[in-house]
Formats: C-alpha cells, sequence, structure tokens
C-alpha cells in the first residue's frame, strides 16, 4: 500500500474514532481512520444498542448518567435517523429491587433524567408482556434505542464529505518517532499483509478496550479492563419500550428493543484480551432467565442468535471492576503524563457518551496542533440534513450516499427477506473501498441479520461481489462460506426450537443443493488474501497520496 | 377414522411409503403434518454421493457403493432397509414418476455430475429429464444463462467455479432480459416459471439467446423456472426454440423444480383415491400391549383419532416440524421420548456449518424391522415403523444421500407394516 500523509491520524473505527474523524473533519483537520477490522465491528457493534436515559447509572455513576442525558438530548437532534425514541421502564421485581427505589427516583431527580412513576395497570396496559412478576414501574421517556452500526457509518460518511479518509482492515503495527515526538504510524492491509505508512502531525487512540494495546507500541502504559458482557438477540421485538431492571446494574438485566429484534443484555466479566470473548451456556441461560422476570414470551420467543463484547472500562486507580467500574471516560494527554508528542488517548466511557468523549480529546489534540476552531458536532445533523427517521430499514441515501435508481418503484425487489433490505440499499458499499467482505455489507444493511441468518442472502451477496467488484467464483465462494459461518457462530448457542429448524433449512440448501462442502474440500480455497479488490475503474477514492508531510488543513 | 396403514409424513419417504402400500392393495391415510420438507430440500434424488462425510472424490455407481457401505457399516440405516429395499424402492418411485407424467432419469448404475447454482459439480442418482443435459461427463461446452434482476441464479459466479473443476469443455456466462422482469421488479422463480408457460414469452427469451450463442454444440444451463404445471411441455419448447440442449439448474426455495414433484405427486396419490389429512400434526400415539392402538391429530378445532393396523412415520426430522427440540431435550411427538438430551445446545452443531452436524443425526433407534426402539432395542410399539430423516445416525448432508435414505425406508418399513 503507498505510503500517504495526514494531519491527524484516528486509531480506531467503533463509536468513538468515528466521531473523533467527524469531529476533525468539522474543525477543517485533515485527517485518517485506520481500523483493523471494520467500522464498528469491536465494542461498538456488539453493544445491545441502548440510547442510555442516564437512569441505568443515576444511582452509583452520577458523572455518567449526566452524561448521558446530555447526550441523548443531542443524538436526537443531530442523529435522528439513528435513534428509536422508544422511551423505557425501570421495573422492579424482587424485594431488593423495591429497597432501589426511593435512591433511583432521588437519582434522576439529582442528574435531570425525566422519571415518571405509573400504575402497574397503565404499564400493562401499554406493556401487555411486562411480566406479573412486575412490582413497580417507572417511565422513562428518554431510554431510546441506537443503531451502533449506522451511527460509526453515518459519522465516517460526514467525515468523509468532508474529505477525511478511512482505511478498514488496517493494522497499525507500530509508530514512527522523531525523538519524543509521534511523526506517524506504521500500517498493515490485515487482509494482504501489505505494509506501509502514514505521516502525520498527531495520533488520537480511539481504540477502547484496545487502547492498553496500541498505547503499548509506543512503550507507554493505558490501563483499560476488557470487560465481557454476552447478549442474546430474539426475533422479534417483544415489548415498545426498553425494560430495565429498577435495581443496582446487574446480569440480564435490559431487554432493549432495536428494529424487529429484542436484544437481552448483559453479563459482565473481566477477559484477558478484548478478542477472547467466549460465549458460555451459562450465560445464554442466565439472560433469558433475567429477561423472563421481567417480560413474557422471553422463553418462548425464538432466540436467533448470541454475540458477545467487550467494554472498555478505564482503570482510574480504585479498587472497583467491572460493573462498580466508572463508564466514565478519559483523555490521557500523553505529552503531559509521558513526554510524547504528538499522541493522546481517549479511554473508558460508552456508546451514548461518543460524540462528548470525541469533542473532549479532539480539544487537546487540536489545541496542541495550534487549531482553535470550535466543536461543531453537537449543531451539524449527521447526514447533514434533517430528515424524519425512517423505521423500516436502513437506507445509504439517509448517510448522503446517491441513489443508484433515482427514483423509487412501487413494488421493490429484495435481497434480504427477512430484514427487507433492498438490492439498491447494497450496491452503494460494493462502490466502497472501506467494505472488503460481506460481513462488512451486512454491518451497513442489516442484510444477513434476520432469522433465517443468511441463509438465502449470502448467494447474492457472493453473486454481487462477481458481478460489482469482478471477484473469481473461488473467492466470492469463500466469501460467501465465511459469511455464513460467521452467522453460525452465533446462531450455535440458541440451538433449539424454530432457529434449530430453520437451520436445517441452511445446512440443506448449502449443502446439499449447492454442494458448497465440497466446494470448499475440493479446492481449499486460501483465506483470500484480496478478498475485495478495489472498485473497478471510474470511482474517486478521495484524499491525495502526495508523500510530502501534509500541512494541517484549514487553521482557521 | 379407520384404515389399514396410517403414513405420517411429508416427504420423498412418506410418498415412497403410501405408494408402496397403494401398490399393494391395501388402504393407505397419508398424514401430513405441516409444509413438506420437498419445497426446501430436494430437487434431485440423491443415493449415494460420497461414500464418507469427507470424501473428496463423488460416487460413480450408487447402487454398488450402497452395498458396500451396508457391508462396512452393518447398523446403518440403509443396512436396516436392505439393498433390495434401495433396489425395489428406486425401481417404484422412477415408475410412479412416469405414471404420473414427471420425466425423471437416472438409475442406480450410475450418478450424474450436475453443476449446482454456485458452479460446483454435484453427484446424484435420479434426476428431472430437463436437468440431465448438463450432466458434467458429457463434452459439450457450457453457457450459464442468467436473467436480468434474478438474484437466485448468477451465471457468472457459477461458471467461474465451474470452470475451476471441469475442464472438459468451455464454460460461459450470459445475462438475457425476460420479458416484463428486470431490476425493479419484485419477483421469484415462481413468477417466472409461469411466465415461462406462455409462448410469447418463452419465445422472446429464447430468440435473445440464440443470439447470444455460437457453436453448433454448446448447451445452456439456465436456473430451475422452466414451466411449473406443465414443465415437459414448457422445457421441449423452450429447447426447440433455442436450438440448443438446455438444462436446468435448482434454485433457492421457493424452488420451481421441488415444487413440481412434490405438487404433482400429491395429486397423483390424490387422484387414485388416497386420502390425505392436511396439515393436522399428530401429538400422541396410544400403546397398548406393545401395539399402537391410535394415534391422535389436531385437526381443525378438533382431535381426530387415526385407527390402523400398523403405521409409518416418515418424519423428516427438523423442517417439517415434527420433532420438537427444546433447550435440552428433544423429544418425538407420539411416544413423546427424549430422543437426544444435551447439557448445552451447542453440542447440537459442530464448529463449522459446512461439517457433520450432531442435530441430523438425532431421531428413533430402530429394531431389525425399522421400529422405533427403546433404549433396549426393543419395539415400542410391533405395529409401527419407520422411515426418512426421523431415523437416528446417519447425516444425508455430507454424502448426500437424503432421497435415497428416504425411499429405501419408506418402501421398507411400508412392506413391514404390511407384514405386521
Amino acid at each position: 500500500m503507498p505510503d500517504t500523509s495526514t494531519g491527524v491520524v484516528v486509531i480506531g473505527g467503533g463509536s468513538t474514532g468515528a466521531g473523533v474523524l467527524r469531529d476533525l473533519a468539522l474543525r477543517g483537520i485533515d485527517a485518517i481512520l485506520v481500523e483493523k477490522g471494520d467500522l464498528a465491528s469491536g465494542t461498538t457493534g456488539r453493544s445491545h444498542g441502548l440510547l442510555h436515559s442516564g437512569g441505568r447509572y443515576c444511582v452509583n455513576d452520577e458523572q455518567a448518567a449526566i452524561e448521558c442525558v446530555e447526550e441523548g438530548r443531542i443524538l436526537r437532534r443531530i442523529a435522528r435517523s439513528t435513534v428509536e425514541d422508544t422511551g423505557g421502564y425501570f421495573v422492579s421485581v424482587t424485594e431488593e429491587d423495591r429497597e432501589w427505589e426511593p435512591r433511583f427516583v432521588e437519582g434522576c431527580r439529582r442528574t435531570g433524567i425525566t422519571c415518571e412513576r405509573i400504575s402497574l395497570d397503565e404499564a400493562r396496559r401499554r406493556e401487555p408482556a411486562l411480566s406479573r412478576q412486575v412490582r413497580t414501574v417507572f417511565w422513562v421517556p428518554e431510554d431510546g434505542h441506537l443503531d451502533p452500526f449506522y451511527l460509526v457509518v453515518g459519522n465516517v460518511e460526514s467525515a468523509r464529505r468532508r474529505g477525511a479518509r478511512v482505511l478498514t482492515h488496517t493494522e497499525v503495527t507500530g509508530f514512527l518517532r522523531d525523538g519524543d515526538r509521534v511523526t506517524g504510524v506504521r500500517i498493515k492491509d490485515s487482509k494482504t499483509n501489505e505494509e506501509g505508512s502514514i505521516a502525520c502531525q498527531s495520533v488520537i487512540n480511539a481504540t477502547g478496550a484496545w487502547s492498553g494495546l496500541v498505547a503499548r507500541l509506543l512503550g507507554v502504559e493505558v490501563k483499560v479492563v476488557p470487560v465481557k458482557g454476552t447478549m442474546v438477540v430474539l426475533s422479534r421485538r417483544l415489548a415498545h419500550a426498553a425494560i430495565n431492571r429498577c435495581h443496582k446494574p446487574g446480569d440480564g438485566d435490559i431487554v432493549v428493543p432495536g428494529l424487529s429484534v429484542s436484544i437481552l443484555g448483559t453479563t459482565s466479566a473481566k477477559v484477558p484480551h478484548p478478542e477472547t470473548l467466549p460465549i458460555e451456556w451459562d450465560e445464554v441461560r442466565r439472560m433469558i432467565e433475567e429477561g423472563a422476570m421481567m417480560l413474557d414470551g422471553v422463553t418462548t420467543a425464538r432466540a436467533m442468535r448470541a454475540y458477545a463484547g467487550v467494554r472498555p472500562l478505564y482503570d482510574l486507580g480504585a479498587e472497583a471492576e467491572g460493573r462498580e467500574m466508572s463508564r466514565n471516560f478519559a483523555v490521557i494527554d500523553h505529552q503531559v503524563r509521558d513526554g510524547i508528542t504528538g499522541f493522546t488517548s481517549i479511554v473508558g466511557g460508552k456508546v451514548t457518551t461518543f460524540r462528548l468523549m470525541a469533542e473532549r480529546v479532539v480539544d487537546v489534540a487540536a489545541g496542541h496542533l495550534g487549531v482553535r476552531t470550535p466543536c461543531t458536532t453537537a449543531e451539524v445533523p449527521l447526514n447533514d440534513r434533517e430528515e424524519p427517521l425512517d423505521q423500516l430499514r436502513h437506507r445509504p441515501s439517509l448517510l448522503g450516499v446517491p441513489k443508484p435508481h433515482g427514483d423509487e418503484p412501487p413494488l421493490q425487489p429484495l435481497l434480504c427477506e427477512c430484514e427487507l433490505v433492498r438490492p439498491q440499499d447494497v450496491a452503494p458499499w460494493f462502490r466502497d473501498p472501506a467494505v472488503r467482505d460481506l460481513e462488512d455489507v451486512r454491518r451497513r444493511t442489516r442484510s444477513g441479520m434476520g432469522p433465517c441468518q443468511a441463509a438465502i442472502c449470502s448467494y447474492r451477496l457472493a453473486a454481487r461481489l462477481v458481478s460489482d467488484r469482478g471477484l473469481d467464483g473461488a473467492s466470492a465462494t469463500r466469501a460467501m462460506a465465511d459469511f455464513l459461518e460467521t452467522r453460525w457462530r452465533g446462531v450455535r448457542h440458541v440451538f433449539w426450537g424454530s432457529q434449530l429448524r430453520n437451520m436445517q433449512v441452511t445446512t440443506g440448501l448449502h449443502m446439499e443443493l449447492y454442494n458448497l462442502d465440497r466446494e470448499l474440500m475440493k479446492s481449499p480455497l486460501p483465506r483470500p488474501s484480496r478478498n475485495l479488490p478495489r472498485p473497478l475503474a471510474g470511482e474517486s477514492q478521495g484524499g491525495g497520496d502526495s508523500a510530502e508531510p501534509a500541512e494541517v488543513a484549514g487553521k482557521r | 377414522m379407520k384404515t389399514d396403514v396410517a403414513v405420517i409424513g411429508t416427504g420423498l419417504s412418506a410418498l415412497a411409503a403410501a405408494r408402496t402400500i397403494q401398490q399393494s392393495g391395501r388402504q393407505v391415510v397419508l398424514v401430513w403434518p405441516g409444509l413438506s420438507s420437498l419445497y426446501f430440500l430436494f430437487a434431485t434424488v440423491d443415493v449415494l454421493g460420497y461414500p464418507t462425510a469427507d470424501a473428496t472424490e463423488p460416487v460413480a455407481d450408487p447402487g454398488g457403493a450402497v452395498a458396500r457401505l451396508i457391508e462396512r457399516e452393518p447398523t446403518h440405516p440403509y443396512a436396516r432397509a436392505g439393498i433390495d429395499a434401495v433396489r425395489a424402492g428406486t425401481q417404484l418411485m422412477l415408475e410412479w414418476f412416469k405414471q404420473a407424467g414427471l420425466a425423471w432419469e437416472g438409475g442406480l448404475d450410475r450418478n450424474f455430475l450436475l453443476p449446482t447454482a454456485t458452479g460446483t459439480p454435484k453427484p446424484c442418482c435420479l434426476a428431472p429429464a430437463s436437468m440431465t443435459n448438463g450432466d458434467l461427463s458429457r463434452p459439450e461446452p457450457i453457457v450459464l444463462c442468467g436473467f436480468t434482476g434474478y438474484q437466485d441464479f448468477a451465471p457468472e459466479l457459477a461458471a467461474s467455479n465451474l470452470k475451476r473443476q471441469w475442464s472438459a469443455a468451455e464454460v460461459s456466462a450470459v445475462r438475457v432480459t425476460a420479458p416484463g422482469y428486470g431490476p425493479d421488479r419484485l419477483f421469484t422463480s415462481v413468477d417466472l416459471a409461469r411466465s415461462f408457460e406462455d409462448a410469447t414469452f418463452r419465445d422472446a427469451v429464447a430468440a435473445q439467446l440464440r443470439e447470444r450463442l455460437s457453436g453448433d454444440t454448446v448447451r445452456v444451463g439456465v436456473p430451475g423456472v422452466l414451466g411449473l404445471t406443465t414443465p415437459n411441455k414448457t422445457f421441449a419448447a423452450f429447447q426447440r426454440a433455442v436450438g440448443h440442449p438446455i438444462f436446468e439448474i435448482p434454485t433457492v426455495p421457493p424452488s420451481v423444480i421441488a415444487l413440481r414433484l412434490f405438487d404433482r405427486l400429491r395429486k397423483h396419490l390424490q387422484e387414485s383415491g388416497i386420502e390425505i389429512i392436511w396439515s393436522a400434526p399428530a401429538h400422541a400415539a396410544q400403546v397398548t400391549d406393545g401395539r399402537c392402538r391410535n394415534i391422535l391429530l389436531k385437526a381443525a378445532g378438533h382431535e381426530l383419532p387415526i385407527e390402523a393396523a400398523a403405521y409409518v412415520v416418515a418424519l423428516e426430522d427438523w423442517v417439517d416440524g415434527a420433532f420438537r427440540a427444546g433447550v435440552h431435550t428433544v423429544r418425538d411427538p407420539f411416544f413423546h421420548r427424549p430422543l437426544a438430551w444435551n447439557k448445552v445446545p451447542t453440542d447440537r452443531t459442530a464448529e463449522s456449518l459446512f461439517s457433520t452436524q450432531p442435530f441430523e443425526q438425532v431421531g428413533y433407534a430402530l429394531t431389525e424391522r425399522l421400529q422405533p426402539a427403546d433404549e433396549n432395542g426393543k419395539a415400542i410399539a410391533q405395529n409401527v415403523f419407520c422411515a426418512g430423516g426421523a431415523i437416528a445416525g446417519y447425516d444425508p448432508s455430507g454424502t448426500k444421500s437424503r432421497g435415497g435414505m428416504a425411499i429405501a425406508t419408506g418402501y421398507r418399513a411400508a412392506r413391514e407394516a404390511l407384514a405386521a
């Protein structure tokens, strides 16, 4: 890969990194985001998607709660297409929960969270699925669903429109230094193993649970504690609103309605490495049992898959572990702390407060670069337009990606019937160089995320790798198999009932109709070194490739 | 309701069993628990595609290979059914297909090697005549033809894979426009199949295709959409209009090729006077003194007992919804016995989707006479016999043997039921 240069390199393509990239772009600072996997493939895309009102933190973590309140309101303004205003309930089930209630009510009052106690009758009228065990109900209108994939892609697209660049599947392997000054990063394409470098004036480490590992490349310490959380996806919405247990945050005490599904979450367990995230049966069982205490139908609903994510808790030196640790965040100015110029880390925090985190870290980094432009991410809409939320499905047009087909005909073909994804919803992503495999397409479009878990759409997507990208059949077939295997890994944990039944269709289709097992066996296809080549000619990729160190653009 | 033999199931094994009993002159009632698995899984009848689940070389002579398999594994369901049932069952089905007006080809002496929609060659024993021009033992070059906007057959993908694995002749891909269809219209294989029954439509497609073909010997592979209710006529007319050998390639559900087979056989059974009870899941069997006295169906609004001298349980394990998989235990719908128990659900699966799956092997243990057996190997009921996917302990996906196994066990279970 060619060497290049920019003003700021942002490491990490989660919500924080994407927010940082957008913040920099809005301040007119030239930047490149480098992500070793895909956008939203780490913590963000594996969150449960609750836009926190702050209620969960208002007793034990007041600062985090206040930030959630403010950021929730900002996101509803600037990122309408990523938020669904479901509202939420905090429900008491046990005697212990009842004892928590006064503290919860007081916490909400202190942190400014709108919270109203409603009668059980009223609650059951609004949410018929509430369990008979529920004894007290608080309505918290500012809980919501935040689509993590859309949020990240929306931030990145907003930045790209302003000239920022994105390198996905690109790992930072080291730093370029001039004494105590960071002058760039060494990078490696994780699919092709090609190496290169980016010269820059400043690097922002926005890698969350991976921050310690990135900082170590520079010989400095950042103490993050990776804490695993496991979630279970049910195939439909059991409640209209987010349902939280009214108690000290614990396992399995949230049910989030996200688009067409409900997500049960979550557990909390320290892990040695942010990529060591085994899903234990005990966790899956506990999610379902705990969820069933709040909502009827949790045990009988169709579980589609389970997944695990990792929280990036920042060790502030306290004794606390896991949930006891603050969900607050911190900016580490390594110039001040370690005497290294041009390197800043942003650690801790949560998806709901990503924008504020980005603002704070860019304030510090831009300050060192002498840029005084104020942050405008709280005012400028994510898609640069004010458009109402399209609840039905994801459309690239909402992110400002032009529609390839112009006006929409009335009855349109679907590529993924489960999630109502149309061919024109996926088409633009096949032209995006940041999209390198079918999982990347899934994150941007939801294709393959429904009950059949890509049994049908995987073939159609693979076909597009050949027709739209010019891939050979072997690589496209391998991409299709990889996509199915990734889905399979999540389905295996909930292998009963209707989902098991559906999976016989999947194995029957791919092994008996397509004979795909023999395709993979007979020609052991190498892991595609170039799974998705760069788009065909005529597509601009933005950004210059000049080897000269770039001036930070627009020092206004 | 009373009958000589009740057959419970929707798949190929149930059809084979019902036909066997009907041919013997005895009365049979067919009970369908749900939608047929034929809709989902079948396009061809695979008797034995590969000797083992991890063999890479396809079986050349499925009849001989099954005989060798029986010698090697005396407890294999094929061994339980016996080689005679394999031969007699296959013969019975081929004759039935012919009588029902379905043009099918093949026999136990050889496997076809047909390209799939991914372009991978796949061995199969019996296939619709509309597919067999694709046999890769023939030397003619192949053109794969898709339709603009049709997502379930990608000629470019299939041609690229086929080219890599088959070097006998040229392979290429074309796309033509199906009049009235395109990327802006929602349509399925079934829509296309209905349109192909219209001569004007068919000729318009054929005319485009002719223009794109060069060379006298070339044959053309198209998705399996050449007619729904009049496939033989539609296929012949299209082939004539194109002027080259044509072959169909089956696609994802709803698979037209499977629909034709299922609907025709079902109607043929009904035309010959067999009673079919629709969408009535059986939920209990009453067994006294080692014999099944009746089975109870959940029919519309009431419970319907079926009393028979003998029963053939020909379920397709999961797809038709007969078996119930709880979080830990799988139960059968008749005797409510635990067929499998797993400490964790993950144990039902292999790590890779493309391996032999433990859940596929769940089913009834059998006696030598194909009776569902208890833990001591004794028949649960003397007059109940088992066929098809409900039999424990084999992997139809890896060895490509689902259809052959269904037919052989269906035939054998029916013979046992007649003798009971």
